[in-house]
């Protein structure tokens, strides 16, 4: 397994007792884990079970109650988001947030803005990079000309990764990347992200589509009502009857 | 192939439009020539309006305040320090941009309209200080005879001559603007007009982009107002207003807030029209009022918009022609 080894090295991004409370609800309750470079950690979990305040919390949208995180061991947990994004934390959203009066170039292009703000080395120049992500994504066809209204929500979504990615991130959060997806562009969700591993990038998924989750996360953490049941291996928290209880209830039962 | 058409096609349209403007003192007496100079003063501060407003999406009253501050810059540079004009200008524009940028620090961490309140609360402060401020305004009587602009022998005092200069201007600051646009920090700008919450999680700091596109904002309108203090050689504290800042958002939403030229066509239009319909003057501002809302509703995007929706309309109709012939 790669985590096996992935482990050994220090965590690129730490939660350390992360919590935070709307009022009387308990968004999350001591959430921590470790995110290694080149690795999936897959996040799921009910609806409202606080992954997307997770995601906000690590990229600073929402200040945290309680807790740490840490970046390279580097405490971001006060720092103001568009500085955790110029230290490589990067996200896309449930509900993609394009630039909806820019053409698809300027959205594109302001990915690659930040990777030159933050002085990121570029894997492959910069026009090979694009081009090679517009493929993976099955946007290669896309005039960049073109309003960005012309692209389906499911185009939309994959630019958004697209977006994230040129932006050569340390850390990448997915929320819901595949949500609404059809079948095809969800192929392109798993290349893209295939390609974030390879280049060591550590990848946070929070995903609904299970078959989605169990093919390519190395590990995966589940959440219930802020509380973090168990993290584990696909294999192993499939088979957790706390998970399955909470979880995956009769879906996983008639899956399996 | 199809690129390199269109790039011929607006080379084209740019050259025509650019030796119509040019030839304008050619055929207009000197009373319409000021018209048009102080139209395209009024252009300058539109463009403003269109980093401001169009690119970055804060919407601000401040701008003819800071046009004011611009000459008033001017004026006391070239009469008490003694400095050559082009000095003036670049201290003017300099001065009103740095004024703006760190007033953007303190406004900007006001969300969404309140920065448009603010701004309405500058404009008031400013021009309560260009009528009472005396020594450097000269008070309620304003400050007269300020020298017209000169580069060594060379001194722009005609109409004709002040035209060429503010053209230029007006000229440079458009390519600018053009630049900007596709720049990184034009694109940041965009990023958080369309989507704040995306803007920062790509690393765009709101606040001191903001304050840099409110920045830029000053420097328009300061450069603006020393062409005006060279142009017209009199301040007065009655030029500067709430009402011109007004209607820089009227001549912008005319044009359309999409692109640059939105903001020139829009100035161009009410500038001229003014002129035009001065029998009815008393009238006009209800034809704003009216004008806009109706604007607002058949064509939001402004004159440019609609011209653009036309054009593509048209493009559409041709093309399955053209395939036929094939």
């Amino acid at each position: 397994m790669r985590n096996g080894s992935a482990a050994e090295n220090r965590p690129v991004l730490s939660l350390s007792k992360v919590s935070k409370r709307f009022g009387g609800v308990v968004a999350a309750n001591e959430v921590s884990f470790n995110l290694y470079a080149g690795e999936v950690l897959g996040l799921i979990g009910p609806n409202g079970a606080g992954k997307t305040t997770l995601i906000n919390l690590i990229t600073g949208v929402t200040p945290a109650d309680e807790g740490v995180i840490t970046l390279f061991e580097r405490d971001v947990t006060k720092l103001p988001t568009h500085t955790r994004a110029k230290l490589g934390i990067v996200r896309t959203f449930q509900h993609p947030r394009i630039l909806d009066r820019c053409d698809v170039y300027t959205n594109l292009a302001v990915g690659a803005d930040l990777a030159s703000r933050r002085r990121a080395a570029t894997r492959s120049g910069r026009q090979a990079r694009l081009e090679q992500l517009l493929e993976l994504a099955g946007l290669d066809e896309v005039n960049l000309r073109d309003p960005i209204d012309k692209l389906s929500y499911g185009q939309q979504k994959l630019l958004e990764v697209v977006r994230a990615m040129l932006s050569e991130p340390v850390v990448l959060l997915l929320d819901e990347p595949a949500a609404g997806l059809n079948r095809a562009e969800m192929a392109h969700i798993v290349k893209l992200i295939s390609l974030a591993t390879a280049d060591k990038i550590a990848v946070l998924l929070i995903e609904h589509a299970m078959d989605l989750v169990m093919s390519i996360c190395h590990r995966v953490t589940v959440l219930n009502f802020g509380q973090q049941i168990t993290t584990g291996s696909p294999a192993e928290v499939q088979n957790d009857p706390q998970v399955i209880q909470a979880y995956l209830g009769g879906a996983a039962s008639a899956a399996r | 192939m199809v690129n390199r058409q269109i790039n011929l096609k607006n080379a084209v349209f740019a050259a025509f439009i650019l030796a119509l403007c040019l030839s304008v003192p050619g055929f207009t007496d000197s009373y319409m020539l000021r018209v048009f100079n102080i139209a395209w003063i009024t252009c300058l501060c539109v463009l403003s309006n269109y980093v401001l407003l169009g690119m970055c999406g804060q919407n601000s009253f401040a701008q003819a305040g800071l046009w004011g501050v611009g000459a008033y810059i001017t004026a006391n540079v070239v009469m008490k320090l003694g400095l050559p004009p082009l000095v003036a200008l670049i201290l003017a524009g300099l001065g009103s941009g740095f004024l703006a940028f760190v007033l953007g620090f303190a406004f900007f961490r006001l969300r969404a309209y309140y920065f448009t309140f603010a701004s309405v609360g500058l404009m008031t402060i400013l021009n309560g200080l260009f009528m009472n401020w005396t020594p450097y305004t000269g008070g309620a009587l304003g400050i007269s005879n300020v020298p017209s602009f000169s580069l060594g022998s060379l001194v722009v005092k005609t109409e004709k001559a002040n035209y060429y200069l503010i053209f230029v201007v007006c000229v440079i600051a458009y390519l600018l603007i053009k630049k900007l646009y596709n720049s990184a920090l034009g694109r940041s700008f965009m990023a958080i007009r369309d989507n704040e919450m995306a803007a920062n999680c790509l690393g765009i700091n709101s606040l001191l982009t903001k304050s840099i596109a409110f920045g830029i904002t000053g420097i328009l309108c300061g450069v603006a107002g020393a062409l005006y203090a060279f142009l017209s050689g009199y301040l007065s504290y009655q030029t500067f207003t709430y009402q011109q800042s007004t209607m820089y958002l009227i001549m912008l939403m005319l044009g359309g807030t999409s692109a640059p030229s939105g903001a020139v066509i829009g100035t161009m239009i009410i500038s001229l029209l003014q002129e035009w319909v001065r029998p009815l003057q008393n009238y006009m501002q209800l034809f704003y009022g009216l004008g806009i809302v109706l604007l607002m509703i058949v064509q939001p995007e402004g004159i440019l918009g609609g011209g653009r929706a036309l054009y593509e309309k048209w493009l559409s109709r041709r093309k399955p022609a053209s395939t036929v012939a094939q």
